[in-house]
């Protein structure tokens, strides 16, 4: 039985629709994640799962239980917040010990179950510090334990890294994902960061203006993204998307834009029906466009280095194709500068297209 | 070079805060100077008392006992016991009252935005006119329901225009403290009272203590409601004060020795919740 099921929730405030109909499940062990710009409803979400907002319509369960009526305390579930939410006042024994005791757990248990808690997520060592004293790292493991300590059958995690700078997020980010597999809990962890949904994430739902607009494996996601918005989302350096229309050319079918030919006669049969006559976008992630010196094959376009981005083994390019710009992510090469001439060839097992009109992917 | 600079320092700083005591404290000085004088020093310029006397202070709880012989005699049948229990009963009752009703609307005001903006805006009213012109409705109006000359009405009153004081202020540390952790005890079992008692509360104390010393001295240092609303039972220290004039003259020694009693309760306590009033006056930063 999954752990939480989601059902054509909706969330008005006023005339606005902060949630406009999601459904999802998440099952025992796994970290589902909710990712979306700003203000596409998945905080709410989140909110609303917890009991911290009433739904406009739409039901939820967790463990098989509807606790739509049933108040925050109740619904067996851990929040994490965005800012941790520490209580200053309380030392880190008490911060996890509060809603034992609220629960009036007798002592020795509690003193027991606190300290199983602090030991699991490391914190065993500063358990009388006070909550205002606390790092960014500690306060984020005293946050965690506080959500785990009444054995939740759910643990939600409100962008726990977005107010940490770059560098210590990365740590965290490890950190954070090494407790989730010690733990073991059903997650739904919320996020407008890409990478951190990538690296934390079993599945991955991305949202947009209170809708999931796809869901699936990170994998699913970043290759066969089923939308536009989907695929101008995930991934770093975002993805070329180059507008084109098909083309026949005797038997040969090619996707033709203002600068660009691209001979895609394999796909032919696969896009035809539905890419006729229809305004295109072909979308290709930069690290499916290589480049090279010379021209290693009959299908490589001729293009412009305008900048070279080195990041290590691999370098970003930006290229120019007559007067289309597109980046391209390969090995970094010596004899390639500013102002050379190269030549690109798109991975065409890994093209991706849509229609213009409806954003959706045709291939 | 660098140790006679801090020395420097030093000594700069000590000499300011040196300053500002002899400024804040002279003015108690010479209360108290005045206090122990008889009345032939009450206009002469000494500090220190030629023949010191406690007589002023015999004379507040003995009012019969004339001071300097009977040309001082008052009006004044009442010991000053009576004043001072008023005193601590309105300014204390109206003060508590105030916190606790600011309080809980600034919980609502800043948590729920309850009333919109307009009632926030509309409490201010109160502070917009002078007590003076509203005074005399308001002594009619008292009259016509029978509280002049109670202890409700007094308190029903300072509470009434304290209350504007308490609501923003409160409304300002309350805004401080992120919904999240109260959300966060929520989902740990709290119930919304507990929340406010456990979370709420203890980190607002400063606030609180701030904010009902700021209330309690308004209260007990205010005059004209007192002695328009009073008429013999529920006089006031400072209506009380103003009562101390002889055939001859104001009776400044005596007046002093009030003002020295009625120092002390605001004194002692301020000592006792110093610890609170710090925090209290950084204007709740927790975070």
């Amino acid at each position: 039985m999954p752990r939480l099921v989601v059902k054509n929730l909706r969330k008005a405030f006023g005339t606005f629709e902060a949630v406009k109909d999601v459904s999802f499940q998440v099952e025992e062990k796994e970290t589902l994640c909710l990712l979306g710009p700003s203000g596409c409803g998945k905080t709410t979400t989140l909110r609303i799962i917890a009991g911290l907002e009433v739904p406009t319509s739409g039901e939820v369960f967790v463990d098989g239980r509807l606790v739509n009526d049933v108040p925050p305390q109740n619904r067996q579930i851990g929040l994490v917040f965005q800012d941790y939410a520490i209580f200053p006042h309380l030392s880190v024994f008490e911060n996890i010990a509060y809603g034992l005791r609220v629960r009036k757990i007798p002592k020795a248990q509690m003193k027991t179950k606190v300290h199983d808690t602090a030991s699991l997520i490391g914190v065993d060592g500063i358990l009388d510090v006070p909550g205002k004293k606390l790092g960014l790292s500690d306060m984020q493991r005293v946050a965690i334990g506080r959500s785990i300590v009444l054995n939740p059958k759910l643990l939600l995690l409100d962008e726990p890294l977005s107010n940490i700078d770059a560098k210590a997020r990365e740590r965290m980010r490890a950190e954070l994902g090494k407790l989730q597999k010690e733990i073991g809990i059903a997650t739904v962890y919320v996020t407008h960061d890409q990478l951190e949904a990538m690296t934390l994430a079993d599945r991955i739902a991305v949202m947009r203006n209170g809708l999931i607009e796809q869901m699936g494996t990170t994998s699913e996601i970043y290759d066969r993204a089923r939308t536009l918005f989907v695929a101008k989302f995930i991934g770093s350096p975002t993805m070329n998307l180059i507008s084109c229309e098909l083309v026949y050319d005797g038997n040969r079918a090619i996707l033709k834009s203002e600068d660009l030919a691209l001979d895609v006669t394999e796909f032919g049969e696969t896009i035809g029906g539905k890419a006729k006559g229809k305004e295109l976008v072909l979308g290709v992630r930069p690290e499916d466009l290589s480049i090279d010196v010379r021209k290693t094959n009959s299908s490589a376009i001729e293009a412009e280095v305008q900048l070279v981005e080195p990041i290590g083994a691999k370098s970003i390019y930006h290229l120019r194709m007559s007067r289309l710009a597109v980046l391209a992510k390969d090995y970094a090469m010596l004899d390639i500068d500013v102002g050379s001439k190269v030549w690109a060839t798109f991975n065409k097992d890994k093209l991706h297209l849509f229609d213009k009109k409806t954003e959706e992917a045709i291939l | 070079m660098v140790r006679t600079k801090v020395a420097a320092k030093g000594i700069g700083r000590y000499l300011l805060l040196i300053i500002v005591s002899v400024w804040t404290l002279a003015p108690v000085a010479w209360m108290v100077s005045l206090s122990f004088k008889g009345p032939i020093e009450w206009y002469a310029p000494n500090l220190i008392p030629i023949q010191p006397t406690i007589d002023n202070y015999i004379s507040l709880f003995v009012p019969t006992n004339p001071i300097g012989g009977s040309f001082f005699f008052t009006s004044i049948t009442e010991a000053i016991t009576k004043p001072l229990i008023n005193s601590l009963i309105v300014a204390g009752l109206g003060t508590i009252f105030a916190v606790l009703v600011g309080f809980l609307a600034a919980y609502g005001v800043s948590r729920y935005r309850a009333g919109g903006t307009f009632v926030i805006f509309f409490t201010l009213l109160t502070r917009m006119l002078p007590g003076a012109t509203f005074v005399a409705p308001l002594m009619v109006f008292y009259a016509s329901i029978g509280l002049i000359d109670t202890y409700a009405g007094l308190i029903l009153l300072y509470t009434a225009v304290t209350l504007t004081y308490a609501i923003w202020l409160m409304k300002g540390f309350i805004d401080e403290i992120p919904p999240e952790w109260e959300e966060a005890a929520l989902l740990e079992g709290a119930s919304p009272w507990t929340v406010l008692r456990k979370i709420t509360i203890p980190l607002t104390k400063g606030g609180l203590v701030a904010c009902a010393l700021f209330i309690l001295i308004l209260n007990w240092s205010e005059f004209l409601f007192a002695l328009v609303i009073s008429v013999t039972q529920v006089t006031t220290l400072p209506v009380q004060i103003s009562k101390y004039v002889s055939a001859v003259g104001r009776m400044y020694g005596t007046m002093a020795s009030i003002g020295l009693v009625a120092t002390i309760p605001s004194l002692v306590l301020a000592y006792l919740i110093q610890k609170h009033l710090v925090t209290g006056f950084t204007f709740g930063r927790v975070r």
